[in-house]
């Protein structure tokens, strides 16, 4: 299926439609975490190691105890009971050590929590928190993941004889034979620095048991509340159905939310300890030290081609940093990048070995992309590089090894059905847009009078809306229940939770569609396990495809109920009821039945079929049968100013394709926020620790997240391919920017220093290293 | 963090030298030492309150010398911690005669910086160090014109 | 991320400012806070009480008075950014003021602030040196007038006394003839300068008569560039000048080292951003 039509728009989906969550938002009128309080609730902070490695010989509380205004200082020993921290991962070669949820004889990185404090607000449990003396015992630490794979290296966990923490392999096609056959072979390694996720909302927990009713009432900052209420469970040993967690306004994830932490847990046992509510509130500090840290890679990639340009196979190695212990999805986050290296390219060889390897560093987990931007970016700069050996147009060369449009379903050597598209319209659409052969004109004259011009190209794929079941660890599946109310109010109910990107608005314009109500008289609700019986969560660019799929067939089931009671009530036969703009009709009868009178109907039942049930409510599950692939074209063109090394962006230029759209503005919104993180690593960003272990990028004074002004204008423009695993069509949006971005920038910066025989530059390509290496250059 | 650079003083190379393994000296000259008291041969430990601006850090830890080789070189080591973080360092002392009455003071080391002020004091840390070492040679420029 | 505890006083004349002074030692000024808040949250300062300033109005103004204009010490940097009198009269101060930091950094930052913290990648102090600036500052026993480059002693160091606080920064209403130009490069996750350059070029008949030349961000203090201006001084107003007067930006300065500039780069910088902003000045001299 490879049609390329706009959706007809009728009523609110496909209109840019303004968020329906923004007046909270921007009023400050939400409810965040830190908002909530509880009567009688206290205050937790947490005590974290400054070491990398380093034994705890010794916790003295004495002083922090008793401080006035704190009721409670817990070491390990105190929290051993608790259920470790769970990992998600089930590669046979899995090692998971025991993740305590404070530190018991041993830190692994520093931030690693040792203790924690509860006072009566935060500034006494900091003041705690200083008075808590730990006598540390500092080992030799390693902190670097290819020292960490030396025979010589030290343990990061002793109880194993190596630092590895799993390994993966795939393989497809003959890849030795089409090596051995190959005219050409062209490689790069690439380093990949750890980022910090840096949610505008850092995390939160408010915990509260109640002794009478025996629940546990947990507000998270979380992605995934529906998981989190299992795990918390099984970490505290409580019976499920006693356990509620909320997830209130959710001020951003970027993927570092879809887990489950130890200070979800330590907030609610304390809660659960001492009997009263604690609040913890992680600033920002810690959010930057230990939310897990996206990427972390050092990949290699090798390509083999006909003299054509025909590619016919890949190796691909992959070191993957996982810090000090696995977080949820750590180890399959780069398992991603294994099954999507062969990116657009029809490429039948593969062979992908994937090491995951311990290090004294903090955790490493998804983050926005998740392991797609890792293999984009190699595989792009490695097209470039064969571009150049075979002395070929990049462009034409990406385009000679797309399928065409018409070989979908596209069944890649990775064994995945990449379900629809056409790469090159999409690609070509963009090419034009940047004026291509123009601006390599452009390019020639500006060199020729010193000036340094460059152009990236990024054609990418990606894999989202996760997806099957049988390819998640926790369930692929998403649910909703649309429940209508006596006065015609409908309430969707969703497992989603999204947490920034306007599902409540997207859901709001599928109901008030399927049903002819305003947008207002839609109430979406999410992130409560107390009133969403079922979900999994808000990730991997699933929101609409999955969830808002399911709220579209809930929706089906109330038309179809209301169909059924509208011809009972009208006196016609089912098939000849229509139902238009909220009215039921039928050509039968004169009369008319609004939607709200059927809903009164449907409350009172005075007057319903004799075989149906009461009251106008659906629920369904949608568990798609694939994933969806979204896929574009981003090109990037910039100048580097020679004497600094500071590379402007001249023009950006993005043709996305994410089948169809239910509201193109959280689409843009969606993409150019996607565009600034992919971005940020490619010249700002990077987690920097020292040697020892030591973080030195703690702050955002160091730390250097894109800020508006550092980014370009995006020119975006769509191409609409739907997607034939959901019924709406819808691909996902979510991280396509991410992925997309950060080659297009890479290659134009390495494209405009090429002539001085530069072939890469590790990111992020910051003014320094930019310079450094012209410098280099017109010096030899 | 590399530490390298050298001082020349206008005192002999003995007398720098007597100073500089002196504790009482160090005590003087090292910026913001409150106390450092001996509890070994060649062994002491410190008490630092280290301020620069409004910032202020109170350190206590030990130094050690090592390898010494009167009248020419000793290694220095030193730790320190405190609530803000901490710091290890080593430091190579070689002092060259100049002349009769002039000496350079040649120093080489590594300092590791650890806990909160490694993780939000990047940008002040190059500076924090040159600074404390200019001071200190201004301090122990004083205390030898004294002599 | 959370402050320990501290007093907190807002005096409202200069008088009883200066006596919570004298009589608490271990009392800190809050000017903008911009720097002073960060640190205190870190629990890197404890202050056992913080002197605001902020309700001092003789401190919020600017007057020009025989050739002079006093700048109150609490004058935001989104004030001086948008002073007309500034914008007409001494436009290099406006240009510095108007790239520190963010707009939040600059609604809340003050000129007194930054010029007592003494930062060595802050933005005035470059400018202050090129404008051969003077620091009023006012303790119990008097005022001292100080001028900038013995008022910055070393990095984050002063000749601020404990018991002191500034009141004024003076600067030359700027003479014709004199062009001037602010050019820097920022780190950008903090926004400080790596390198920043403020230069004031005098031309007559084609020849540099008049030259300032301040750096900031290079050394652990800002300083003027005394061998670029003499290098200039007397010499054709032409490229050629400012590219070899540049090459000794950062002579006799050790270049400081961090994660996102090695000195080597910094001191690269230096030249190049001291031949941008004096070809900038004197193009706007002519």
């Amino acid at each position: 299926m490879a049609t390329t039509t706009t959706p007809t728009t009728k009523g609110f989906v496909g209109k840019r439609v303004r968020r329906t969550e923004d007046p909270r938002l921007i009023t400050g009128t939400a409810t965040y975490v830190d908002d909530v309080t509880r009567p009688g609730m206290l205050y937790a902070a947490v005590l974290r190691s400054p070491y990398a490695s380093a034994r705890i010989s010794s916790i003295s509380i004495e002083k922090a105890a008793s401080l006035p205004g704190v009721s409670a200082v817990y070491t390990g020993e105190d929290v051993k009971a608790v259920g470790p921290v769970p990992c998600a991962g089930s590669m046979p070669t899995l090692r998971v050590p025991h993740h305590k949820i404070l530190a018991q004889d041993r830190v692994y990185y520093v931030g690693h929590p040792v203790a924690a404090v509860v006072a009566i607000d935060r500034y006494v449990a900091q003041d705690a928190v200083d008075q808590i003396e730990v006598e540390y015992e500092p080992t030799e630490c390693v902190a670097d993941p290819e020292k960490a794979l030396e025979s010589d290296a030290v343990r990061v966990h002793p109880e194993y004889d190596d630092n590895v923490a799993f390994t993966f392999h795939a393989e497809g096609g003959d890849t030795d034979a089409a090596f051995a056959a190959a005219d050409v072979v062209v490689s790069e390694r690439v380093t990949v620095p750890r980022l910090a996720p840096s949610p505008m909302e850092t995390r939160g927990v408010v915990a509260e048991y109640d002794e009478g009713t025996e629940e546990l009432l947990v507000y998270s900052s979380t992605q995934i509340p529906h998981l989190l209420k299992t795990q918390l469970a099984v970490q505290l040993s409580l019976p499920e159905n006693h356990v509620r967690v909320i997830a209130p306004e959710v001020g951003g994830g970027f993927g570092s939310k879809c887990n489950v932490w130890a200070e979800e847990a330590l907030t609610c046992f304390a809660a659960m300890d001492l009997k009263q509510p604690i609040k913890w509130i992680e600033n920002r500090r810690e959010s930057i030290n230990v939310v897990a840290h996206g990427r972390g890679h050092v990949d290699h990639l090798e390509m083999a081609a006909s003299k054509d340009g025909t590619i016919t196979a890949l190796r691909f190695k992959i070191l993957q940093d996982i810090g000090g212990h696995h977080q949820l999805l750590t180890p399959i986050i780069p398992t991603l990048a294994v099954i999507m290296i062969p990116g657009l390219y029809k490429i039948k060889n593969f062979t992908a070995d994937l090491t995951g390897v311990f290090t004294n560093l903090p955790p490493t987990d998804l983050y926005r992309g998740a392991g797609r931007p890792e293999a984009t970016y190699v595989l792009e700069r490695v097209v470039d590089k064969l571009a150049d050996k075979l002395e070929m147009d990049p462009a034409e060369l990406r385009l000679k090894n797309f399928p065409a449009a018409d070989e979908f379903p596209f069944e890649t050597a990775t064994g995945l059905s990449y379900d629809s598209g056409d790469y090159a319209k999409a690609f070509n659409i963009a090419l034009e847009n940047v004026g291509y052969d123009s601006f390599l004109k452009k390019q020639e004259k500006a060199r020729s009078k010193g000036r340094l011009l460059g152009l990236g190209i990024s054609t990418y794929g990606e894999v989202c809306a996760f997806g099957p079941s049988p390819a998640l660890p926790a369930g692929g599946w998403e649910s909703a229940t649309v429940r209508v109310e006596a006065t015609g109010k409908v309430t969707v109910m969703s497992g989603a939770s999204p947490h920034g990107q306007g599902g409540e608005t997207a859901y709001s314009q599928l109901a008030a569609d399927a049903l002819g109500v305003p947008m207002e008289d839609v109430v979406v609700i999410h992130g409560d396990t107390g009133k969403v019986h079922w979900g999994v969560g808000t990730f991997g660019s699933r929101g609409t495809a999955i969830g808002g799929t399911a709220v579209h067939l809930a929706l089906e089931d109330i038309v179809a109920k209301g169909k059924k009671y509208a011809a009972h009530i009208l006196n016609a036969s089912l098939d000849s009821i229509q139902f238009n703009q909220g009215i039921f009709s039928s050509n039968e009868v004169e009369e008319k039945l609004t939607f709200q009178e059927l809903a009164l109907e449907a409350a009172v039942a005075q007057k319903l079929p004799p075989d149906t049930e009461p009251g106008l409510s659906a629920t369904r599950f949608f568990e798609p049968p694939n994933f969806a692939f979204p896929f574009g074209a981003h090109i990037c063109t910039v100048e580097v100013d020679g004497d600094t090394g500071q590379v402007e962006i001249l023009r950006y230029i993005a043709v996305d394709d994410i089948g169809n759209v239910i509201n193109p503005m959280l689409v843009d919104g969606q993409l150019h926020g996607g565009v600034a993180q992919g971005l940020g690593p490619a010249f700002l960003e990077e987690v920097v620790f020292s040697e020892d272990g030591q973080l030195l990028t703690g702050t955002f004074m160091d730390y250097a997240i894109p800020k508006a002004k550092d980014m370009p204008w995006i020119e975006s423009e769509r191409t609409v391919t739907p997607s034939p695993v959901n019924p709406l069509g819808a691909k996902g949006v979510g991280e396509a920017g991410t992925i997309g971005s950060l080659p297009a920038f890479v290659n134009a910066v390495v494209d405009a220093l090429s002539h001085m025989g530069v072939e890469h530059i590790d990111i992020p390509m910051t003014p320094q290293k930019v310079w450094n290496l012209i410098n280099e250059r017109s010096q030899s | 963090m590399k530490i390298k650079g050298q001082q020349t003083l206008t005192t002999p190379r003995e007398q720098v030298w007597e100073a500089l393994l002196d504790p009482g000296v160090l005590a003087r000259a090292l910026p913001g030492c409150q106390a450092l008291d001996p509890v070994g041969e060649n062994h002491y430990k410190i008490r630092m309150k280290l301020a620069l601006a409004a910032v202020q850090g109170l350190f206590e830890g030990k130094i050690l010398l090592q390898d010494v080789q009167p009248p020419n070189n000793y290694k220095l080591h030193i730790e320190g911690a405190g609530k803000v973080g901490f710091v290890n360092g080593e430091g190579h002392f070689h002092l060259e005669k100049l002349s009769d009455v002039e000496t350079v003071v040649h120093y080489e080391g590594d300092v590791r910086i650890g806990g909160m002020i490694a993780s939000v004091g990047q940008r002040l840390m190059d500076m924090t160090s040159k600074m404390m070492i200019r001071k200190f040679f201004v301090s122990l420029k004083e205390i030898l014109s004294e002599q | 991320m959370i402050a320990a505890s501290f007093d907190y006083s807002a005096p409202e004349t200069l008088a009883d400012a200066l006596r919570v002074l004298s009589d608490d030692p271990e009392a800190k000024i809050l000017a903008g806070g911009q720097s002073l808040i960060p640190i205190m949250k870190l629990r890197l300062s404890i202050p056992s009480q913080v002197v605001d300033l902020g309700g001092i109005i003789d401190l919020h103004a600017i007057a020009e008075e025989e050739g002079i204009i006093r700048i109150g010490s609490m004058t935001t940097h989104e004030q001086v950014e948008h002073s007309e009198l500034l914008s007409e009269k001494c436009p290099l101060l406006v240009a510095a003021a108007s790239g520190i930091g963010d707009v939040q950094v600059r609604n809340r930052g003050t000129i007194g602030g930054s010029v007592a913290h003494a930062d060595p990648a802050a933005d005035y102090p470059a400018a202050l040196q090129a404008l051969d600036a003077k620091v009023k500052v006012v303790s119990s026993a008097g005022e001292k007038i100080i001028p900038i480059d013995e008022f910055i002693v070393d990095a984050l160091t002063t000749a601020l006394e404990p018991d002191e606080i500034i009141t004024e920064i003076h600067v030359p209403t700027e003479s014709t003839g004199i062009g001037t130009a602010y050019e820097t490069i920022v780190q950008p996750a903090s926004g400080y300068a790596i390198v920043g350059v403020a230069a004031r070029i005098g031309l007559s008949e084609g020849n540099i008569s008049f030259a300032r030349v301040g750096i900031t961000g290079v050394g652990s203090k800002a300083y003027r560039a005394l061998a670029v201006e003499k290098a200039l001084e007397g010499q054709p107003a032409k490229d050629d000048t400012y590219g070899i007067a540049s090459r000794v930006a950062a002579e006799g300065v050790e270049a400081l080292e961090d994660l996102h500039a090695s000195s080597e780069y910094r001191a690269h910088l230096a030249t190049v951003f001291t031949c941008r902003a004096i070809a900038a000045a004197a193009g706007r001299a002519q």
